[in-house]
């Protein structure tokens, strides 16, 4: 069981390595891949059947890595990070099954090592290592994009990946600073966070640190202000990328944002909440015009995301326990409705090469199946009622209300919003008369409809029934919420 | 005797090996190939009986009878002797195709790299100013030749001649610093002015204090230092390809031996003087460095200007030094290991690239290469990575400590302009990976081929990448905690007497 983590983590990079230095042919890439995200998805079921909802971090592994410096191989899971980690193991066997023809080779090599930067990020407790896999999971995407992308990709690659380290830069900073002062106090190196959270520092170096963070966590979600760089990458991305980085790295900043903005400076977060909040608000409102307005589905879909995790971020920071709830739970479930719309989006383009709202139109007609799909993601995006997306708007808006009336009549807009924008670009592109694009169009076939019948599955079960889920997650956010309140001096 | 002769064989080794090579240079029977092996034999030779010696409890002047204090062996110097041989080994030899497909080369060169590597050593060995001085002329003048070294190239030649110059007149500055310091302290061993300064007042050190700036000054000159770099970008691409190479990562790594030992030992206990000096040094070599790389369009002289850079990287070490900071030293021996085996790996593949076509190295002509070439491509885009300062590589590692002991030190803005500078470097690096592997190939995949120049750049990236994760868990493979006990060793026995 110790080691049950690591191998979550490494199993799809030695894969690629073993792949990469036998010179694999492409069916043994592509077996391998599959099977590499398979044995994951099997050691995944095995941590959640053992893993004990009242318990904190679990499975945890230390190992020493560069003592000198006191950085250790530290990693562990709770909740939260299972709930991620869940959903990456989810997801690549999908994407693998989505891109099963792919012919290019590097294709599978960099989604392995995108699961393992992934993986790893969201696994890891020592800071060291959480900027190692942080830094590693962009290389992946950066090729993705740069290489199979369409549009000004290569452009669009190269901007994403100088903002999102720009973000990194900072945050590296202030790890060195606590690790130092660390060092100042207790006179051992250690980069592990809980050894990083007990330091005490005076409220402005606090601020200053908290902001290398930040910064790096709003650039990833995208909040409003840092977001230059995600239309234009999401709009550029082959499918599998925009999957990746709609329904994972993106909820990765709001986990760096739970994990290390409360791990590390909770009392300094009660100084930016404002902020953030205001951010996040303006964000889920200028998001959601920006997608009424936008002509290309992967670029609508990219503010539609953009919009929901700023709800995402605001349900973190609003600090009461529907708010974390909400937003842990709308983390899997708007995962799942993104890379269920983003993957439609593909096997579209694939169809009509084209994904401009204009070019397209009456595909109910001609293939029932694909609209009857298209349309579910769809709605489960904007939170129809029945699927998860709804109970965790629901319970965001809540929470919102529960801070402040206005938050909450401002975090409500984001439903109706997104209402507008989904059915309007329905009434668009699936129904209507043909498009110029859409005058042959071929329905799913049975590969197609397997990759996407567990989302379709898992949005109506989350949806439903959110009552098998809730004890997994309640009892780690109350004693986390708890924690965070005793630390910041509120009432819960 | 026996013992003491044992001591010094690695460095008499490679200067016979020198002289042996003059001789054969001339000879029709020895081609070049040869003449390479039996240059590498030497510097192998010197490598193998230098390493043995690595670990030693005390540090001890060799022949204190003849030549008193002036040469003292110690980790510090060993470790040196072992990069420096160890660069030249590789120079050689990854660049066998290259000089084989340039008509200009002839036998000379090798001795010639020989003759620098001897100077190099001298530099790292020597406790005393005049010492340092022979030694810093003898590589340079070695240098000088080998950047002139195609004669009927303009820009060879022009090179050549702007860094003979330039070189000699910083040169002049070292000789007045040693006056200056000699003048005043009586003496030009480096313990003597020690104890000197140490025991006399800050008014009595005027004349020192002006001698060590001068001194200073003809480091910053040898290291690209802005504003003192004039001449770094041009030179980097007039000379050859291994040329290049062996000055980016042997040279640079030399002229760091000597800063440190004269700043950590000679001038100790009032190097918090400069502190100021070596800001303001470090803040415009950072900068200007960044402005010089991002602006190129030859890969070649992009690495010319990022090395400045890196150059900056390690003065913010230096001036932590001065400020007190004790993780800054050992921080810039990492530093200078892991820029070593970048650089010779970077360099390595362009000049291996350079030996199969006729290119000039532009970003341009890298379009596809991962199509074509995608292994060397590979270990191209570590190096960059490694550079640039990115996670699991030892790059990272390298500005890790570096930054952290700005932080000690409290020079967080320094710091700070570091990360932001290593930022800026992330798009030149990146660059270009991506052109490397963004843009489809019209040729055809070539093939791989096994061979020594090869093998030795993936041996490079091997390291870079181990220097990044490396752990201690597999036995008897040093992880990266080995490469810091390595760089803390030898900077520890600089305080052994």
């Amino acid at each position: 069981m110790e080691q049950i983590l690591s191998n979550i983590i490494f199993v799809p990079l030695l894969t690629a390595l073993i792949l990469g230095l036998s010179s694999a042919s492409l069916r043994w890439i592509r077996l391998g891949a599959a099977a590499s995200s398979l044995i994951v998805m099997a050691l995944v079921i095995v941590a959640i059947l053992n893993f004990d909802p009242s318990g904190g971090m679990q499975f945890v592994r230390i190992a020493p890595w560069i003592q000198n410096y006191g950085i250790t191989y530290y990693v562990g899971v709770d909740a939260l990070s299972l709930v991620i980690l869940v959903l990456i193991s989810l997801l690549m066997p999908i994407l693998y099954a989505y891109i099963w023809k792919e012919e290019r080779k590097g294709y599978w090599f960099n989604m392995m090592i995108l699961q393992t930067g992934i993986t790893g990020a969201v696994l890891a407790l020592d800071m060291v290592l959480f900027y190692l896999f942080w830094e590693t999971m962009l290389l992946p995407i950066f090729i993705l994009i740069g290489r199979y992308g369409n549009g000004a990709f290569r452009y669009n690659a190269m901007r994403l990946l100088l903002m999102t380290i720009l973000g990194s830069m900072t945050m590296l900073f202030s790890i060195l600073y606590l690790g130092y002062t660390y060092f100042e106090t207790t006179g051992s190196w250690s980069f592990a966070i809980n050894d990083l959270s007990g330091l005490d520092f005076n409220p402005q170096t606090s601020i200053w640190l908290a902001a290398g963070f930040l910064l790096a966590f709003a650039i990833k979600i995208p909040l409003v202000g840092f977001h230059t760089w995600m239309a234009p990458a999401y709009g550029s991305s082959p499918t599998p990328a925009v999957v990746i980085l709609s329904a994972i790295m993106a909820k990765l900043g709001v986990y760096g944002l739970w994990r290390f903005g409360y791990g590390l400076f909770e009392t300094t977060l009660v100084y930016y909440a404002p902020t953030i909040v205001g951010l996040a608000i303006i964000g889920l409102i200028f998001y959601a015009i920006h997608a009424i307005m936008e002509p290309n589905l992967r670029r609508m879909f990219a503010y539609s995301s953009g919009s929901h995790l700023s709800l995402i971020a605001l349900g973190i920071i609003v600090t009461n326990i529907y708010g974390w709830g909400g937003s842990i739970y709308f983390i899997a479930t708007h995962a799942l409705a993104s890379a269920g719309i983003f993957l439609m989006i593909g096997l579209l383009y694939k169809r009509t090469k084209s994904v401009t709202i204009d070019d397209l139109g009456g595909i109910a007609a001609m293939a029932p199946r694909f609209a009857f799909f298209f349309v579910f993601f769809a709605l489960s995006i904007a939170g129809l009622p029945g699927t998860g997306g709804f109970v965790a708007e629901l319970l965001i808006i809540i929470g919102a209300f529960k801070a402040n009336l206005w938050i909450g009549v401002l975090a409500a807009t984001t439903m109706i919003s997104a209402m507008l924008y989904i059915f309007w670009m329905l009434q668009r592109t699936v129904f209507g008369p043909a498009g110029s694009h859409t005058e042959a169009f071929a329905d799913l076939d049975g590969r197609e409809m397997g990759m996407l019948i567990p989302l379709v599955l898992l949005l109506l079960i989350t949806g439903i029934a959110p009552s098998l889920f809730v004890p997994y997650l309640e009892p780690q956010i109350e004693g986390a919420l708890a924690e965070v309140m005793r630390a910041i001096g509120g009432i819960q | 005797m026996i013992h003491e002769l044992m001591q010094i064989l690695p460095m008499a080794i490679v200067v016979i090996g020198a002289f042996i090579l003059m001789l054969l240079s001339r000879s029709r029977v020895v081609d070049l190939n040869k003449l390479n092996l039996v240059a590498v034999f030497f510097l192998a030779l010197s490598f193998l009986l230098e390493l043995p010696q690595f670990g030693r409890t005390e540090a001890v002047y060799s022949f204190p009878e003849i030549f008193g204090k002036m040469y003292i062996i110690d980790d510090f110097s060993t470790l040196f002797d072992l990069m420096f041989s160890a660069g030249a080994i590789m120079t050689l030899l990854i660049n066998t195709d290259y000089f084989k497909s340039r008509s200009y080369f002839n036998g000379e060169y090798f001795a010639l790299i020989l003759f620098s590597v001897f100077g190099m050593m001298t530099l790292a060995h020597s406790n005393e100013l005049i010492t340092t001085f022979i030694g810093l002329e003898i590589a340079s003048l070695s240098i000088y030749a080998l950047v002139g070294y195609h004669k009927r190239n303009k820009i060879s030649s022009e090179a050549m001649m702007k860094y003979l110059v330039l070189g000699s007149m910083t040169g002049a500055f070292f000789v007045l610093g040693t006056a200056l310091i000699y003048g005043s302290t009586g003496s030009t061993n480096f313990n003597d002015i020690s104890a000197f300064i140490a025991s006399h007042s800050q008014e009595d050190l005027t004349l020192v204090i002006v001698g060590g700036t001068f001194i200073m000054i003809t480091i910053m000159f040898k290291i690209g230092a802005v504003p003192f770099h004039s001449w770094v970008v041009d030179i980097y691409h007039g000379a050859p390809y291994p040329v290049t190479m062996f000055m980016a990562s042997t040279f640079k790594i030399a002229v760091f031996a000597i800063a440190l030992r004269i700043y950590l030992i000679e001038f100790a206990s009032i190097s918090s003087l400069w502190t100021p000096m070596l800001q303001v040094l470090t803040i415009i070599t950072l900068i200007g460095g960044s402005l010089m790389a991002i602006s190129q369009s030859m890969v070649k002289r992009m690495l010319a200007g990022s090395s400045i850079v890196h150059s900056g990287y390690m003065l913010i070490a230096i001036s932590s030094i001065g400020l007190g900071s004790e993780m800054a030293a050992p921080a810039i021996m990492f530093y200078l290991i892991a820029y070593f085996i970048s650089a010779v790996g970077a360099f390595g593949i362009l000049s291996f690239i350079a030996a199969h076509s006729k290119k000039q190295m532009t970003y341009e002509d890298f379009k596809g290469f991962s199509q074509r070439r995608p292994y060397m491509a590979l270990m191209m885009a570590i190096f960059m990575l490694s550079l640039s300062g990115f996670p699991s590589t030892i790059g990272f590692l390298g500005k890790f400590y570096i930054f952290t002991a700005a932080i000690e030190s409290g020079q967080i803005l320094l710091a700070a302009l570091g990360i932001l500078t290593a930022f800026i470097s992330v798009y030149y690096y990146f660059r270009l990976i991506a052109v490397m592997y963004f843009y489809p190939s019209d040729e055809s995949q070539k093939k791989f081929q096994i061979n020594l120049s090869s093998s030795l750049v993936a041996l490079m990236a091997l390291l870079v990448i181990w220097g990044g994760i490396g752990t201690t868990l597999i036995p008897f493979i040093p992880g990266v905690d080995g490469f810091i006990d390595i760089a803390k060793q030898a900077i520890g026995s600089l305080y052994i007497k």
